[in-house]
């Protein structure tokens, strides 16, 4: 399947730091919506490059970068872990001051601080908003494209849904078996016991948070609806880190949509840069080797700063015509 | 007496003898029930808490959500884990 099919709702794009990940998110963004698709593209990466990308203020909230006669649109957004994980406790926060006597409310804040600082917290909230990204897609925007941080946060982060959902399971089975004693203890005395409301309250959590794991596990591996896009330079270091993204990807079940080999040295711009095409074909043939079935793009060396909607439109194209041209490897 | 009124009498202490006869059969069963339930819930209690009595809970992030609903049952929870005191500096149950 083409790396622009419709089909495709979600996408991952991620890869060594500094090779571009940022700018073709936003470029295969651009493009999409030049055909009338409503993309949103979601940074995840602590180091937000979206918004000096775009010459924009990118917030943690979807903001408008892009709009065109065809009806399409780029929206973008930079999460913000700490904000998320404010309005999370906060929640929660609500809930107990609910549940307390007054005297203990401040108390109440006090023990919540535990779960703001505790490790992992970071990655949870991520998460979280990953998870209410991806629900976009049956309302708000036809494709949602993450812009993600270099491959082993990612990768951990890809992998924490299935986890999570284990963690709930857990809990609920506890749960299950605490309701069967009570069952139990109602049928032998055929008296109804007085439940808590807390039960029913916990309950209902638990089981949300589970379906929204599970949806959020599904959808990354189902092959025809979301798909990883990793982006390298043809040199040594990140060609060895794609590979072993490839080969993580594929034991998660999540389907590489494409490799984009970014910034190639053109041919006849002066002898440095021919021998640098050199070295990077070299690289390629390396790639298509290891991984016959997964098209690779190429993206040319650009001139110029890649910054600014008109300098990504450019890069649309390019990305464009290289996706319908069909590759083969220069031997 | 009436005739209705003693039939009332008679099915009135027939319920109370078969009440007493369950709760003399079945009491012991149903006190151990009740223990493994609880049990069960001092688990449960013990994970979601666990980051606020300083295990490193890496789900913290979803404990805490859970948390609220466990705050009526704490001081129970803690005399029964065999701390006579709360041991969460925030939690003045005692």
């Amino acid at each position: 399947m083409l790396l622009m099919d419709e089909r495709r709702r979600i996408l991952f794009v991620g890869g060594k730091g500094g090779v571009g990940k940022t700018s073709l998110a936003s470029a295969i963004a651009l493009a999409r919506s030049r055909r009338g698709a409503r993309v949103l593209v979601v940074s995840t990466d602590p180091a937000h490059n979206l918004g000096h990308l775009w010459e924009r203020d990118v917030e943690d909230e979807p903001v408008r970068l892009a709009e065109n006669s065809s009806g399409g649109c780029v929206d973008g957004m930079e999460i913000d872990p700490e904000r998320t994980i404010a309005r999370h406790l906060a929640a929660v926060e609500q809930t107990m001051i609910r549940m307390l006597p007054e005297r203990q409310h401040a108390q109440a804040r006090e023990h919540l601080e535990r779960a703001r600082v505790a490790p992992g917290s970071h990655e949870s909230a991520v998460l979280e908003r990953i998870a209410e990204a991806a629900e976009l897609i049956d309302g708000d925007y036809d494709l949602v494209i993450f812009d993600t941080a270099p491959s082993g946060h990612t990768l951990r982060l890809l992998a924490l849904p299935g986890q999570l959902a284990g963690w709930t399971d857990t809990l609920l089975r506890n749960r299950d078996r605490s309701e069967r004693f009570s069952a139990a203890m109602r049928g032998l005395t055929g008296r109804v016991e007085q439940g808590s409301s807390s039960e029913a309250e916990l309950r209902r959590t638990l089981h949300l948070r589970r379906a929204r794991f599970e949806n959020l596990q599904r959808a990354i591996t189902d092959a025809e609806t979301c798909g990883f896009v990793v982006v390298f330079t043809a040199e040594a270091l990140p060609v060895a880190e794609t590979l072993e993204v490839v080969e993580s990807l594929n034991g998660m079940h999540v389907d590489v949509a494409a490799l984009i080999a970014n910034r190639r040295s053109p041919n006849d711009a002066g002898d440095l840069l021919r021998a640098r095409r050199d070295v990077e074909d070299r690289h390629l043939r390396a790639v298509h080797a290891a991984l016959p079935e997964i098209p690779v793009i190429e993206v040319p060396l650009v001139a110029g700063e890649l910054t600014g909607v008109e300098a990504l439109g450019v890069l649309a194209e390019l990305l464009q015509q290289e996706i319908v041209r069909p590759r083969t490897p220069q031997s | 007496m009436t005739h209705r009124t003693a039939a009332l009498r008679f099915s009135e202490r027939w319920a109370a003898f078969r009440e007493g006869l369950t709760e003399y059969y079945a009491g012991p069963y149903r006190q151990t029930l009740a223990r493994e339930r609880r049990d069960e819930d001092d688990l449960f209690t013990l994970v979601v808490l666990g980051e606020a009595l300083g295990v490193p809970d890496p789900a913290a992030y979803y404990s805490a959500e859970l948390m609220p609903m466990l705050a009526e049952d704490f001081h129970a929870w803690h005399r029964r884990m065999g701390m006579p005191r709360s041991p969460l500096d925030q939690m003045s149950c005692c």
